[in-house]
């Protein structure tokens, strides 16, 4: 039964297991020696006991690590108080320029030239942007898997050396 | 945090640790002789509200040389302890007033 308890524990977060499942294990090995001489029932109710507890709390403690790792996500990421001062002033730029460019649009409000039609050679060149950002998308992605590859197999020689030693 | 009022088992394991350092089968066992067997804690759950309390800094785990990882023994802190009073306390003026409203209902 130790042996199965010792299956069961596996279904624990891997911190929580580094911490207590010696003290576990300890601590069931000694209850499981306390009901050895008794009734079938007795040791029935315990071994339900200990298995439903240790699934609701594998349950609790994955539910708990969960919880932890977003609490952390959403704590930890700050922006610094320089960005903030970097962010404020690209902003107030931005919104300078925009006034300035409608200052200028507005002084030459029947100057512009009428837009279009669109020359065919612009529906090339977006075509070819299209086709340039694909093929290197694709690129990337061999480039990608190769590396995977090559990462994958170094790993496994890693781990034959390791046992010929 | 633990939340108040405490849950029975969790109020049980600090009674526990209160008179003095325990490890996990030594509270499973006094738990169920306080509890008259009635509170039966299952392993997974001691170590479930034992690693609360370790992170609540409710109990911490005490330093013994020539030890397996298998006995380690808790304790409460001073934090732990004043909780489990606060709690104490509560139950005491909960007990009290229960008491004076049963009584006056007899009379």
């Amino acid at each position: 039964m130790l042996t199965f308890y010792r299956h069961l524990l596996r279904i624990y977060p891997s911190a929580y297991r580094a911490n207590f499942s010696e003290e576990i294990n300890a601590v069931f090995s000694s209850l499981e020696a306390d009901i050895a001489a008794s009734g079938l029932m007795v040791r029935l109710r315990f071994y339900a006991r200990e298995s439903s507890g240790l699934l609701l709390g594998a349950v609790s403690e994955h539910w708990h690590q969960f919880s932890v790792r977003r609490f952390k996500m959403s704590t930890e990421f700050r922006f610094p108080k320089t960005t903030w001062v970097l962010m404020t002033l690209i902003l107030g730029g931005v919104v300078v320029a925009i006034e300035k460019g409608e200052a200028i649009s507005n002084s030459l409000a029947f100057a512009n030239p009428p837009v279009g039609p669109i020359h065919p050679g612009q529906h090339v060149l977006l075509a070819g942007i299209l086709t340039l950002s694909v093929f290197f998308y694709a690129l990337g992605a061999v480039a990608w898997i190769v590396l995977f590859a090559l990462r994958r197999s170094g790993v496994h020689r890693l781990s034959e050396t390791a046992s010929q030693k | 945090m633990e939340p108040f009022p405490l849950t029975e088992p969790v109020l049980l394991i600090l009674l526990s640790l209160a008179a003095q350092p325990r490890h996990g089968y030594s509270i499973l066992k006094d738990v169920e002789q306080m509890s008259d067997g009635r509170v039966l804690l299952s392993t997974g759950t001691l170590y479930g509200a034992l690693r609360r309390l370790l992170e609540d800094d409710w109990i911490e785990r005490l330093d013994q040389k020539n030890t397996s990882r298998g006995r380690q023994a808790y304790r409460l802190t001073p934090r732990g302890r004043k909780n489990l009073q606060f709690e104490v306390d509560r139950l005491k003026h909960l007990t009290r007033l229960a008491n004076l409203r049963v009584a006056l209902k007899e009379a």
